[in-house]
């Protein structure tokens, strides 16, 4: 006892320091071995996707691909239609982002910004649907997009996701906080509405829109069950489409099956990559925050 | 807008007549621009989604099939549920799959962001490695956890073998379901986790400071400060996350195919089926959506109140 209260405030310091550091310490190796486990099923299929089907089947596994087989990347790339899916899922979620975040900034600034009759009742109306899935309409929606003779087109696949009111109700809360005064002076200036809205709060709210697109990207790239229905014909297939038919038909393939699987998450991981901050963003973005 | 009546000849001083038209037009002005401005989305909306769930409702209301006839049946869709095959275990399949996967992936997600809201350095590692498993399409996770639960070489058996156990069937009867969720856990826990991170980083630093200063444990800083701060964003979060558990179809698709039997049939699945499937019960699967649209509807009204009391208004 009488050391401890002969301790000098650098030796406490110095304690608490080490105190500090064990607990970071410990923090990085639960975090790791979480990291760990949630990242173990992508190696283990990159591995898979590295064997031929025997070598899939032996025990135990090889942990290191040498040397590795590429027969089953082979085999997907030219043998199913994997590049048309590909292309088929760029193409749709490219279009639906570029459409929906011009509509959707586009109504969030008259939600934001323009006083008319009905906004209120629009905007709750909005709210309230938010969260009705796709997947729940599915029988009135391909009714109504079978009787526009849409079926099999690349517009069924892209016109309803156009419908979801998460954009819209975003950039009216990101056109929400800039100062009003910008735009004044612009109407002063003779701007018309649409140069306010082109020139002046567009380029403002280029991190929101940036946010925006990847939300609509990805959401557009893992959708399923609305393509799965709007198409019937091999060609109009989406990648997502396509690998559930790759798993449903013509057996058990797993060779095929782990090079589709890591072949599909080329382009998002690409994107995660270079685009980590905006995704990170989206987290918060689908809550609303307000 | 005054200012070209102000600057015509003679037109300095406005009469009252004058003035009302002229507000009278900038107000229709105002009213034209504003809808024309919301227009182009908001056509989408109500034909791709507002049509839709009023269509919802009738032909909920309806009997027959996709390509033949219908006709109107009041409200036997609604009584027949219960007693229709595959109807009652669709829901009860949802609803044990949301109560398994949205707790666990909440309580994953709180406690992994505990730990990365205090981390000092190396946390965008983490935070890239934890995400990743959310950019992965549901077909795609599906397809990957059949190498997991693969009986002969997946990797769960692999460790179960290592540790000197039986082989398991993962997706048998008993298991199926648990495994769906599981895998729902594993694609969905980085997303909360990054969302909890946030809040956390968020909350007053004094009252922590304070806290630390009275000699409080870890462990009652927590329990008395960190999850009441949170409380409201935690309850958003099981809204939200009960939402999105509802609505499991992809991976049951793929991992199961909704089996073996009906064990993994949910109730978008069984809506799929009546619609695709031999049977081409159109007004059942319609009923069965209504179900789930307004079991959706509820919570999102709770979640509407929940971030109004949030301070801010709407």
């Amino acid at each position: 006892m009488a050391e401890a209260i002969g301790l000098n405030a650098e030796q406490h310091a110095r304690l608490r320091l080490r105190r500090r550091r064990w607990k970071e310490f410990g923090r990085h190796v639960v975090l790791g071995l979480v990291a760990f486990i949630l990242v173990a099923p992508f190696y283990y299929v990159l591995l898979a996707s590295l064997k031929d089907s025997t070598e899939i089947f032996s025990y135990p596994p090889k942990l290191l691909p040498i040397p590795p087989y590429f027969g089953n990347y082979r085999d997907l790339l030219w043998d199913t239609g994997f590049l048309r899916w590909m292309f088929n899922t760029l193409f749709v979620a490219t279009s639906v982002t570029v459409l929906k975040v011009f509509l959707d900034s586009m109504a969030g600034y008259a939600l934001a910004k323009i006083d008319f009759t009905g906004k209120r009742i629009v905007f709750l109306l909005m709210l309230i649907l938010l969260m009705v899935p796709i997947g729940a309409l599915i029988v009135p929606l391909w009714s109504l997009v079978s009787s526009f003779g849409l079926i099999n087109t690349y517009l069924a696949l892209i016109l309803p996701p156009l419908a979801n009111p998460l954009g819209a109700i975003l950039m009216r809360q990101f056109i929400l906080g800039l100062p009003r005064d910008l735009e004044n002076a612009a109407r002063l200036d003779g701007l018309s509405e649409f140069a306010i809205y082109w020139r002046i709060v567009l380029p403002l709210i280029k991190p929101g829109l940036v946010v925006l697109a990847v939300i609509i990207f990805t959401d557009q790239f893992m959708s399923f069950t609305w393509p799965l229905i709007a198409t019937t014909s091999d060609e109009l297939q989406v990648l997502t489409v396509g690998i559930a038919a790759l798993r449903a038909h013509g057996g058990a393939n797993y060779g095929l099956w782990s090079a589709s699987a890591v072949m599909s998450l080329v382009p998002i991981g690409i994107f995660f990559f270079v685009l980590q901050r905006q995704f990170l963003a989206r987290s918060l973005a689908g809550a609303l925050k307000q | 807008m005054g200012l070209a009546a102000a600057t015509r000849p003679g037109g300095l001083r406005l009469s009252a007549e004058e003035h009302r038209r002229l507000r009278r037009k900038a107000r229709l002005r105002r009213e034209l621009t504003g809808w024309a401005f919301l227009a182009p989305m908001f056509a989408c909306f109500v034909i791709f989604l507002v049509l839709p769930v009023m269509g919802t409702v009738w032909w909920s209301l309806r009997s027959g099939g996709l390509g033949g006839e219908t006709k109107f049946v009041g409200l036997k869709n609604f009584i027949d549920l219960p007693d229709t095959v595959g109807a009652a275990a669709a829901i009860t399949n949802t609803l044990v799959f949301a109560l398994i996967s949205v707790p666990s992936i909440l309580i994953g997600a709180l406690a992994i962001a505990l730990l990365l809201a205090r981390i000092e350095r190396g946390g965008s590692i983490y935070r890239f490695l934890i995400y990743f498993p959310v950019l992965v399409p549901g077909v795609v996770a599906a397809l990957i956890w059949l190498f997991m639960t693969n009986v002969d070489f997946g990797l769960f058996n692999q460790a179960v073998k290592a540790l000197g156990g039986k082989p398991i069937i993962w997706l048998g009867a008993d298991h199926a379901l648990t495994v769906l969720a599981i895998l729902d856990v594993w694609r969905n826990v980085g997303y909360w986790a990054l969302f909890f991170v946030a809040a956390i980083i968020g909350l007053p630093k004094e009252l922590y400071q304070a806290a630390e200063l009275d000699g409080a444990s870890a462990w009652s800083r927590l329990r008395y400060l960190t999850l009441p701060l949170l409380r409201r964003i935690i309850f958003f979060a099981v809204v939200v996350a009960t939402i999105w558990g509802l609505q499991v179809f992809d991976t049951a698709l793929v991992l199961t195919s909704g089996g073996p039997g009906t064990a993994t049939t949910t109730v978008i699945y069984r809506v799929w089926l009546y619609m695709f499937g031999a049977t081409n019960k159109i007004g059942t699967a319609s009923a069965i959506s209504l179900v789930l649209i307004i079991a959706i509807l509820l919570l999102t009204l709770v979640q509407m109140r929940l971030l109004r009391g949030r301070g801010g208004g709407d």
